[in-house]
């Protein structure tokens, strides 16, 4: 009995070590990593389908991204990589216990992610205008499809940032324990990652 | 690859090789050239945002591996969709 209960003290006290935790610190958590995974491979699943519709039908992706507007596209880019940029620094400064600093930085980041949702709402209304839809052609079906989920990403992606700003507020992140933070940074930069190759895909490559 | 480079000069660079593959879209004739620069430009984008901004140049090596093949993968198989669409058109008809 007494033995039994020492051996499950030593386990609470001193666990074995995770054979991930070998490779390397995860930034974040395993869970998060999951999730960003399995979202990759989702994006990829979209590019794949986008690549093999244009190996069927090239014409369309040729003329396609000349009908769409650049500028919105372009401008999404800078917004998203600079709310990526702004979300680093937030990380930075929790590091240094600068929560003030932090939490700025975190506004920062999800007035950017308003800002895309904003141009990308006023291109989808501007691509109606010129009578581009859904079901214009093959190449505006996948247009629509990939940038959409990559919107609903964005959304859902700013509100887990909003919520990362009131666990800093709050006391929940510091400079200690920022682990959940750090989650939802990995996650805002995966969005990134997806639009860095959804933007060149659909508006630059002809 | 970008250890040395401050976080603050990556973004700056990532908004220059936006700007480039804007310039790209308005100017560029399109061509295995032109398709090869824009995947090159991705490939250095994604390496930048996976080693610096999520910080895995530094941290767990499995992660590392998939992120950074990703980046590798997806350019790649752009390029071939240009050089080869016939071959994928012929593997991936239904009928």
């Amino acid at each position: 009995m007494s033995e039994a209960t020492v051996s499950i003290a030593d386990t609470a006290v001193d666990p074995p070590r995770p054979v991930a935790e070998a490779a390397g610190r995860i930034p974040g958590n395993i869970p998060i990593w999951v999730g960003i995974l399995s979202e990759m491979t989702e994006f990829a699943m979209m590019f794949i389908a986008l690549f093999i519709a244009r190996a069927h039908y090239p014409e369309l992706f040729h003329a396609g991204p000349l009908r769409l507007n650049t500028f919105a596209g372009t401008l999404n880019t800078l917004v998203l990589l600079t709310s990526s940029y702004c979300v680093a620094k937030a990380m930075q400064a929790i590091r240094r216990d600068a929560r003030r600093a932090c939490v700025r930085w975190l506004w920062m980041a999800v007035v950017m992610g308003g800002l895309y949702l904003v141009i990308k709402t006023w291109e989808y209304h501007w691509n109606s205008s010129q009578g581009i839809h859904t079901d214009t052609d093959l190449f505006f079906t996948v247009y629509y499809y990939t940038t959409f989920n990559h919107m609903l990403h964005v959304g859902w992606g700013s509100a887990a940032v909003l919520w990362a700003i009131a666990g800093v507020k709050m006391g929940t992140f510091d400079r200690e324990n920022h682990a959940g933070l750090e989650a939802v940074a990995v996650y805002w930069h995966m969005i990134d990652l997806a639009w860095i190759i959804i933007f060149p895909l659909l508006y630059v490559w002809r | 690859m970008f250890e040395r480079f401050s976080i603050d000069h990556i973004w700056l660079f990532l908004m220059l090789l936006t700007l480039i593959s804007a310039a790209l879209a308005e100017t560029a004739t399109p061509g295995l050239l032109t398709t090869a620069a824009i995947a090159t430009i991705i490939a250095i984008k994604g390496r930048m945002i996976i080693d610096r901004f999520m910080e895995l140049a530094t941290a767990n090596r499995h992660l590392r591996f998939a992120m950074r093949l990703y980046f590798y993968v997806i350019p790649l198989l752009m390029v071939m969709t240009w050089a080869f669409p016939e071959v994928i058109a012929r593997f991936t008809r239904l009928h």
